[in-house]
């Protein structure tokens, strides 16, 4: 059973006082009746579009790409410590073992550099680099005060999304008066 | 000095309609509604319906404050008892065209009241995401034949190329995964409607569920999520009013 933490951080709930994650749902679901005006519906088509992620930008292939260039397949492929670790005393029984002797040093330690950030990342560590799976939310979020690292806790719950192409929109939906 | 000319009469109230209940349906005294003086909530009955009703603001527009106040008065009318959520901005030109309109439109409103009643709404959309690169480098042979022609002649045009073709397999791993954990929550839902489409989503779905049953919905999202981590991130969202399930006929 996992434990709170690691399930608020795989699904997150989001209640009431929250409209990011629901607001098609006001402006687009809900019952209609014909014979009603709908008011200010320019504005709010427009309110729509600037609350959307904006996915598909170069900024983001590129980020992609790096983070792409980054995976480091060896590690991957050799899936389990031991056998990493097999590698390392410089034989031990497995077959993986035997090969990482072949291979020499230099492999083995970059495969045990890959554990250690596995492990940092999977304790929710800081890494400077924004590989998180989050950072490219972050980055629309706070493109203005960007913290690069990962805050797992504390993630995105505003709906202000600044990926907009016309920066005077925004404020509509967060404007508070 | 002439006398100013008369006012013209002053046009029937507008009001803006948050939604339908029953008549029998207890409004708690005191709610105000959107605009920027808002002005108190009240009912207009008609036959065995109800509208939650207020003046409508003079220059009404989507703000952060409106949306709020909008959906904060559904969820707490969904307290005792089941309601019609309206979409947000509907004005009536006067009271007189919502009774009428209740009227005429009883036996459906009737039937959607009877088909939320107890239960409610939970929105659940579904994300690419980035937790399994190494995956995705592994599976795709697109992807890992743009990663090795970077590496060997890196630059700008190349590294595009190379986060589409990783934007394109996100996707096409998430949409994997989202149309497994649609068919598994459908089956434990009342009912289920996709819901408009979100940039930046690959599903967007609203699932009716008993409202008994909102913890035990919540346990399969957290299992669905934990199990397909690696390839689609789920955000849950609710309870929410109604807003997907007000069509009369199932």
């Amino acid at each position: 059973m996992p434990t709170g933490t690691y399930t608020e951080e795989v699904v997150r709930i989001q209640r009431t006082g929250t409209l990011y994650d629901c607001l098609e749902l006001i402006l687009d679901r809900g019952m209609v009746i014909d014979v009603f005006i709908r008011v200010s519906l320019v504005g709010i088509e427009i309110l729509k579009i600037d609350a959307r992620i904006v996915v598909a930008s170069v900024d983001t292939y590129l980020r992609f790409a790096e983070a792409c260039n980054r995976v480091d397949l060896e590690f991957d492929r050799s899936k389990t410590v031991p056998e990493l670790l097999g590698g390392m005393a410089g034989g031990g029984g497995s077959p993986a073992g035997r090969m990482a002797t072949g291979l020499g040093k230099k492999k083995a330690k970059k495969a045990v550099a890959g554990v250690g950030e596995k492990v940092k990342r999977a304790v929710g560590a800081g890494e400077g680099d924004g590989e998180g799976e989050q950072g490219e939310r972050e980055e629309r979020e706070e493109r203005e005060s960007r913290p690069r690292r990962r805050t797992a806790p504390t993630r995105r719950r505003s709906a202000s999304a600044s990926g907009s192409s016309d920066p005077s929109e925004p404020s509509e939906l967060s404007e508070e008066d | 000095m002439t006398a100013p000319a008369p006012a013209p009469a002053p046009a029937p109230q507008s009001v803006y309609v948050y939604g339908v209940v029953r008549a029998s349906h207890a409004v708690p005294p005191g709610r105000t509604g959107v605009g920027e003086r808002p002005a108190p909530v009240r009912t207009v009955r008609a036959g065995a319906l109800a509208a939650v009703i207020s003046d409508a603001p003079a220059r009404l527009r989507a703000k952060r404050r409106d949306l709020l106040a909008h959906q904060d008065l559904a969820l707490t009318l969904g307290r005792d008892g089941p309601v019609l959520p309206m979409r947000f901005g509907m004005v009536a030109p006067d009271e007189e065209s919502v009774r009428r309109q209740l009227l005429c439109t009883q036996n459906d409103c009737l039937a959607a009241l009877e088909r939320v009643d107890g239960r409610v709404e939970m929105n659940l959309k579904a994300l690419p995401t980035e937790a399994d690169l190494g995956a995705l480098v592994r599976e795709d042979p697109e992807v890992s034949r743009l990663r090795t022609a970077t590496r060997r002649a890196p630059g700008y045009e190349a590294s595009v190329r190379l986060g589409e073709a990783v934007a394109r397999g996100l996707k096409r791993r998430a949409v994997a995964a989202a149309a497994t954990v649609l068919a598994e929550l459908s089956a434990v839902a009342d009912a289920t409607v996709h819901g408009p489409e979100v940039e930046g989503c690959v599903l967007n779905a609203s699932f009716l569920l008993d409202r008994r049953e909102q913890r035990r919905f919540e346990g399969a999202v957290e299992r669905l999520a934990t199990a397909h981590r690696d390839r689609a991130e789920l955000r849950l969202t609710g309870p929410l009013p109604c807003y997907s399930f007000t069509e009369g006929r199932v």
